[in-house]
């Protein structure tokens, strides 16, 4: 139990880092002192209840379908042998590689009047050059479908997990009280894994109410748009605060969810021990259906936007232009930095509460940032930096527009990704490891540096690479907080999609599809673990 | 030398539950101390305390005539110079064997014919280069014992240390011990259930019952 009279230099450094990390939020959160404006009112009477209903029908929309898509493609690798299932275990994860801004780029051309999918349906039919087949995919339903097969995996994966970890003794036992496999799927399976399906629907509703890209290139009024539009267009910096402490106030009843339904899953499992269901063998056209069913989604998900891709950068004649060059450069350098200080802090932070007696309520808090949507985060560090720049450079911008400003939105967002892995890396190494460190002298930071890094190094490159991954494809902060004229593969994706470019946008775009797939190999190996 | 270590009017509540209430010890310099009692007594947390990686709820401890524990003062488990081995697998994975009884020592050539002299009175030569995933329980216990023994340390604590070690090997290597921990003044605290190791090792034997120790 921590004491007021432990409080030592330690914790004094942890309450600065913590003020760091909250200091934007309550920014946020403080604008709603400043009173209600012009642009407030237009908006309360024009827009807010679109932003609100816009929000609303995308996340049940969307939840809806990640519900279909991750259960069922779960239900059946988990429960099921059938022609494909080993591809289909881990391909089930690809499209988390693909972001939904990307999707979104990709569909919007590909389901275009001129288009690929629509010459390649009058093609087949032939028919007239003025028929199009697929409808306009700007609309809700095309964003709902975006979001759907970008974010399934979510649910997918967390599904997958707690159906293995229901033991045979209790479907058998159902089956034997002359229950038949379908009543015993629904009927116990479901209910089973409810908790893991609820926390990964969350997380999806996180996601898809975070998002700026796709909703934005498919002129979709949400909050997000809004706060970005009442900034840039309005330049009402008050007003897009107010906006996003209504968003991320209703983040953070989905974050709240997220954690009570983690704890149930906890619950629900311990009474087990892990001995998983014999899967039944799938023959004939039932194995045809289960492959298509799980075919489905990896391809519109992942297989289709990269052949596409692939097609449009083949279609260029210089790929590697110095622009694109440039921009890789820049995003390897800005994110490696990121991850590589997101990791030191994590290792700090993690040290300090196995060795220095540091609260793990600190730990917890300053994973909260992963909920924090990447928009609202770059608002609220550069009112945080003009402040700043008021009290010590008479506002001139000293601070504001540098990379610190990028670099510390980084790694709040991407915290919580290598605190899960240092944490669990840390619960690899027995306490009387360290005891045995001290009463052979070591103090703490040779038990830091000869004893824990060498041992966690394994788990300090997994953070660096899954923190890289994630920070290569994030698009709102780096768009808002980037440096002037210094664009990222992101960046420049989204400028050149928005300008209708999207030969050259393809080669970047493939890129960081390319690094999206590391945190798929580190996932992928996690669950199979978990199988055998 | 008298009352090398003397432990005064130590107490110890865990978890709401009193487990020392008020013990006394005293040892001489070079004395090897057996301690036993029931499981739960308050053994291992005793050794625990003695080393620093507890605070008791009150009580002083002095060792080689210094306080190392009371009211206002706790020194550092780092900085004590007392040894420990316990019963459970403690070497640094990522070190070999030598390596690892290296690690509290300053490199010098003096050290490392100290460290193949310990290699050799314990009969582990020949494991100096395995890493720990490498040896059985009992060349682990060995090489964790050598690691403690090598630091010449003011004081050594063992807790159940050879729990995992055959008959035959524990009479090898008694003598062994006896000797190094004689030779080197090595004033030593033991805490087992095996009563042949305490006629083996012990110059007294104490039994730990309602958080006080009483000498049998």
């Amino acid at each position: 139990m921590f004491k007021f009279k432990d409080l030592n230099i330690w914790h004094v450094l942890i309450l600065i880092i913590c003020s760091i990390f909250f200091i934007p939020l309550i920014f946020i959160g403080g604008s709603i002192l400043f009173g209600i404006n012009e642009n407030f009112y237009h908006l309360y009477e024009n827009l807010l209840l679109d932003y609100a209903l816009n929000s609303l029908y995308l996340v049940l929309g969307v939840s809806c379908l990640v519900t279909i898509l991750g259960v069922s493609t779960a239900l059946l690798v988990t429960y099921f042998d059938f022609f494909g299932k080993k591809f289909f275990q881990w391909a089930l994860i690809l499209p988390l590689a693909v972001p939904p801004y990307l999707l979104a780029y990709v569909f919007t051309e590909f389901f275009d009047f001129s288009g690929t999918a629509n010459v390649f349906a009058r093609n087949i039919f032939d028919l007239q050059n003025d028929v199009a087949i697929f409808p306009n995919i700007r609309t809700i339903t095309g964003a709902v479908i975006v979001f759907g097969f970008t974010l399934y995996p979510y649910v997918y994966m967390i599904s997958r997990v707690a159906l293995m970890n229901i033991p045979a003794s209790v479907i058998e036992a159902s089956i034997l009280l002359g229950r038949n496999k379908i009543f015993t799927f629904f009927n116990l399976s479901i209910p089973l894994i409810r908790p893991a399906i609820i926390a990964g629907l969350a997380l999806v509703a996180m996601e898809t109410l975070s998002d700026f890209g796709a909703v934005e290139h498919f002129a979709i009024p949400t909050f997000t748009t809004g706060i970005f539009r009442t900034w840039t267009g309005l330049y009402d910096l008050t007003t897009a605060l107010q906006l996003s402490t209504m968003l991320l106030l209703v983040v953070f009843i989905f974050l709240a969810i997220e954690r009570n339904s983690r704890n149930k899953i906890r619950y629900a499992n311990s009474n087990y021990e892990n001995n998983a269901y014999k899967p039944i063998q799938l023959k004939t056209y039932k194995s045809s259906i289960a492959f298509i069913i799980c075919l489905l989604p990896v391809f519109i998900g992942f297989i289709l936007p990269v052949l596409e891709l692939i097609n449009w950068a083949t279609q260029i004649d210089n790929i590697f232009s110095n622009k694109v060059f440039t921009a890789a450069s820049n995003t390897l350098f800005v994110a490696s930095l990121a991850a590589f200080l997101t990791c030191l802090l994590a290792l700090f932070i993690n040290f300090s509460v196995r060795s220095l007696k540091i609260p793990q309520v600190f730990n917890d808090l300053l994973s909260l940032g992963y909920a924090v949507p990447g928009l609202i985060l770059a608002v609220g560090i550069t009112q945080m930096f003009t402040s700043i720049d008021f009290w010590i450079a008479n506002s001139n911008f000293f601070i504001t527009g540098s990379i610190i400003g990028l670099i510390l939105a980084y790694i709040i967002k991407s915290y919580a990704i290598s605190n899960n892995v240092l944490n669990s890396s840390y619960a690899g190494i027995p306490k009387s490891v360290d005891e045995s460190a001290q009463t052979l002298g070591a103090n703490k930071s040779r038990l830091l540096q000869e004893v824990h890094i060498p041992l966690l190094n394994t788990g300090l490159l997994t953070a660096f690479l899954l923190v890289l991954a994630e920070l290569i494809k994030e698009l709102p902060a780096t768009l808002i907080l980037r440096p002037f004229n210094f664009d990222t593969l992101s960046v420049s994706v989204y400028l050149l999609a928005s300008e209708e470019r999207m030969f050259q946008a393809a080669f970047p775009g493939l890129v960081i599809i390319g690094f999206g797939l590391i945190p798929i190999y580190f996932l992928n190996k996690l669950i199979l673990n978990k199988n055998n | 030398m008298k009352n090398f270590l003397s432990l005064q009017n130590i107490s110890l509540d865990l978890d709401n539950k009193e487990i020392l209430k008020g013990l006394n010890l005293q040892v001489d310099k070079g004395e090897f101390i057996a301690i036993t009692g029931s499981s739960g007594a308050g053994k291992t947390s005793l050794l625990r305390i003695i080393c620093g990686l507890e605070s008791p709820k009150e009580g002083e401890i002095l060792l080689d005539n210094m306080i190392i524990f009371n009211k206002g003062i706790s020194v550092p488990t780092e900085k004590r110079n007392i040894g420990l081995v316990i019963q459970e697998k403690v070497l640094f994975p990522h070190l070999t064997a030598r390596k690892n009884i290296e690690f509290g020592l300053s490199k010098n050539s003096s050290n490392e014919s100290h460290v193949d002299e310990i290699l050799h009175h314990l009969n582990i030569t020949k494991l100096a280069n395995k890493f720990p995933h490498e040896l059985s329980g009992g060349e682990s216990q060995r090489v964790a014992l050598a690691r403690s023994i090598v630091m010449k340390p003011k004081l050594l604590l063992l807790d159940e240390p050879f729990t995992g070690l055959d008959t035959e090997l524990k009479s090898n290597i008694y003598p062994e011990i006896q000797s190094i921990l004689k030779n080197n003044m090595i004033t030593s605290l033991m805490v087992t259930h095996d009563l042949n190791e305490v006629k083996a090792l012990s110059d007294k034997c104490f039994n730990l019952d309602s958080g006080k120790l009483i000498e049998i």
